[in-house]
């Protein structure tokens, strides 16, 4: 439990929500090893490599929440129907939930509640996301004219409406990346913070160089061994660089912020890729964990979300974590240096230094943030220690389940606090903390 | 069409914009083939329409393309389209001095009581005022009131520019203004406008000048192609600027240089916390916070348009 250094401003848990272990596929980049494959084809995939890993097959289990960001209109039910396809008991209830990127995290935060709560004795929670299986609409007029077709009664009525189609209708819209209300991408945005925040190429590059550092380290010493099962032919994440060094970084070509009047700086290097994959994480309670014999990596403590608006230009699209971050902190009276571990989702380096550079600053801390002084420095060697996104690659909805369990399994291994952050598309974010259990 | 002592010229109903340009364009005709000069005077005559009804699907359309929420309320830009018919009739009058169509659209102004509902029935009334010396030309305001049941709900103010014409000579002539350099703010997003946007606006908004719908028919009246409406820009300006306004709303917006299509916008809204006092129009106004909005071409580094909402 979160005990000496804090829990006074918040009100105490009933129950305590522990994370048992997680389970992820490898990584791909989009149109890849798993350009075939779908959402709830991954999904079930990672569900099942959970199953087998604590033998949970033909287990009703509390409740399984999962996302994607990405979703097929047929998929309504995405998480249930790849419940029924896992080899879970078919009494396994299940919901979907959206967040953008935050989603992964926030169906954790909402199944620890649960749990917290006695609503529930275990959950599953995760997400997953393909930009190979994207889903591809038809035009506005086209799908229109057809919704119209189909309410149509006469002969006449179905000519008059499809005479109204113009050949520029056939042509279909892929899914962008583009904020609905702004009109520009997400790394678009992010270079205009990291613009404002002054960080530079090099920062950048070095902080993607360490991603890849990380993470092929932490497959060197078989680190996902307990947190990953193989498949379509992948035991890594694809976009791993093992042998990537900071002068190749450095020769690659900025791809955002081309437009502005200060230097581009993000690249593909320091910027994340499209990617398929699935992520899942089993919680449950203190009681639901002894009782069936299973590890307990760390408590979920607490989150917090936070929304910024980033339409009137008041604040970077993805700075949503950096306000919810000492709300977090207040409320479990807690401070950087209570932290031994750092996940800060690398959507872009920029992004990641960004977040840390506003922390560090008195003066945006105290006008923007209302707090007395800087919030505090994060210390780098404690940052993402096991790769992030920049290095796995970052299948939007699954992001926040590998994140949760390998910072459980970090915690459990080494002891300790861990922080999260996750920033979402929309100009938001969530922020949650871990917590060792000795 | 029936006039009474005050000079209100009551029409039956919101009159065709279509008939209006045709008739505007044989009176530009009739005028170059007459050398009949009209005195720079404005008509003191004020049209009025009673009882317009906001039509839901053309409402419905107006918004899906805009981007704005299908709701019950209506824009605040939308008010300007219902009425607008009645503020170009004013214009196509024999009367008028200026030829309506060549005349240069500067600058929109609103205020806003309240919002107002698709099922309130509204009464139009538009007149001119104010003409004065512009350094390329003559000016004047085109004003536009709605009211329902006797109490205005919506005040718009339009400035136009007539190139070429003198005013007599007691009118100063102002000298050009020096415009200081565009310095770019940083940006919050961009509209993406393809080739058919004048025309898609076109159909939403009843407001065909031939400048919006397609190269050759603008570059027949002296544009360089087919360019954006300012009301669509203005339209897009204040739904994005404030997506849910519940009560009094102002709003102006300064043209600069035309938006050829296709084309981008890139554009800044950047809310400024305290807002700035006054600036309503005809006193009173909305009085909280303001977002100020720019509206550039990025290649050229050159301002389409600036403007500010204001919500209360």
């Amino acid at each position: 439990m979160a005990d000496q250094a804090g829990t006074q401003n918040a009100a105490p848990s009933p129950r305590t929500a522990v994370v048992i272990g997680g389970n992820r596929i490898p990584f791909a980049r989009a149109g890849g090893a798993y350009a075939y494959s779908s959402n709830r084809d991954m999904l079930i995939a990672a569900l099942d490599g959970l199953v087998a890993r604590f033998g949970l097959q033909g287990e009703r289990i509390g409740e399984v929440a999962a996302g994607a960001v990405l979703k097929h209109s047929r998929d309504f039910n995405l998480t249930r129907e790849a419940v029924l396809g896992s080899a879970l008991s078919p009494a396994t209830p299940a919901y979907d939930l959206q967040q953008a990127c935050a989603t992964g995290l926030e169906t954790v935060v909402g199944l620890s509640n649960k749990i917290k709560l006695g609503q529930i004795e275990s959950g599953i929670a995760g997400g997953v996301d393909s930009a190979s299986d994207a889903p591809i609409a038809v035009s506005e007029g086209l799908r229109r004219a057809l919704l119209d077709l189909s309410r149509a009664k006469t002969t006449q009525q179905k000519i008059r409406i499809l005479s109204k189609l113009r050949p520029r209708d056939l042509s279909p819209n892929a899914p962008g990346t583009g904020e609905p209300r702004t009109g520009l991408s997400m790394g678009e945005h992010q270079a205009i913070t990291t613009a404002a925040w002054q960080i530079t190429r090099e920062a950048q590059d070095d902080l993607a160089y360490r991603s890849h550092q990380n993470l092929a380290a932490a497959f060197e010493r078989d680190f996902f061994s307990d947190l990953m099962t193989p498949y379509r032919g992948l035991t890594r994440d694809a976009n791993l660089r093992a042998d990537t060094s900071l002068e190749k970084l450095a020769t690659l070509k900025p791809v955002f912020g081309t437009g502005l009047d200060t230097p581009a700086t993000m690249t593909a290097g320091n910027s994340t890729p499209l990617t398929d994959g699935a992520a899942v994480v089993l919680l449950g309670s203190e009681e639901y964990a002894r009782t069936n014999n299973l590890p307990m990596l760390a408590n979920v403590v607490d989150a917090e979300a936070a929304a910024v608006d980033f339409v009137h230009g008041e604040e970077g699209l993805l700075m949503a974590p950096v306000h919810a971050m000492p709300r977090l902190l207040e409320r479990n009276g807690l401070t950087f240096d209570d932290f031994d571990f750092f996940e800060i989702h690398e959507a872009f380096a920029g992004t990641v230094l960004s977040s840390i550079a506003a922390w560090e600053d008195e003066d945006y801390c105290t006008r923007v943030l209302g707090l007395d002084g800087a919030l505090g420095s994060i210390d780098r060697s404690r940052l993402n220690v096991h790769g992030s996104s920049l290095a796995t690659g970052h299948p939007f909805a699954a992001t926040g389940g590998r994140i949760v369990a390998s910072l459980g399994k970090t915690l459990s291994e080494q002891g300790g606090r861990g922080l999260i952050s996750v920033c979402a598309a929309g100009g938001q974010g969530v922020v949650a903390i871990l917590e060792a259990r000795n | 069409m029936s006039g009474d002592a005050a000079g209100l010229v009551q029409l039956t109903d919101v009159p065709d914009l279509g008939g209006l340009y045709r008739r505007a364009i044989g009176l530009a005709l009739r005028r170059r083939v007459t050398r009949r000069t009209v005195p720079p005077t404005l008509p003191d005559a004020r049209h009025g329409v009673t009882g317009v009804r906001v039509d839901l699907a053309d409402l419905t359309r107006f918004q899906q393309f805009l981007g704005s929420a299908v709701l019950d309320r209506v824009p605040s830009a939308y008010l300007h389209t219902i009425a607008f018919p009645v503020a170009m009739s004013v214009l196509a009058r024999p009367d008028f001095p200026m030829p309506l169509l060549g005349l240069v659209h500067l600058r929109n102004e609103v205020h806003q009581d309240r919002q107002v509902g698709a099922s309130e029935l509204l009464d139009v009334v538009a007149w001119s005022e104010d003409l004065r010396p512009h350094a390329a030309g003559a000016q004047f305001d085109l004003v536009t009131e709605i009211s329902v049941g006797g109490h205005r709900v919506w005040c718009g103010r339009s400035v136009y520019l007539a190139r070429g014409i003198r005013l007599e000579p007691s009118h100063s002539r102002p000298a050009g203004e020096d415009r200081p350099a565009f310095v770019p703010p940083v940006r919050t997003g961009v509209w993406r406008l393809d080739a058919a946007t004048g025309r898609h606006y076109a159909a939403v908004s009843g407001d065909w000048n031939p400048i919006h719908l397609s190269g050759p028919s603008a570059r027949a009246l002296g544009m360089k192609g087919a360019i954006a409406h300012g009301m669509y820009l203005a339209a897009r300006m204040v739904d994005e600027a404030v997506p849910a306004p519940t009560g009094a709303l102002s709003w102006r917006i300064d043209f600069a240089t035309p938006v050829l299509l296709p084309g981008s916008v890139t554009t800044a809204f950047l809310a400024v916390p305290g807002g700035m006092d006054g600036g309503g129009l005809d006193g009173g106004g909305a009085a909280g916070p303001r977002t100020d909005v720019v509206g550039w071409d990025a290649k050229r580094r050159r301002p389409h348009f600036t403007g500010w909402v204001r919500a209360e």
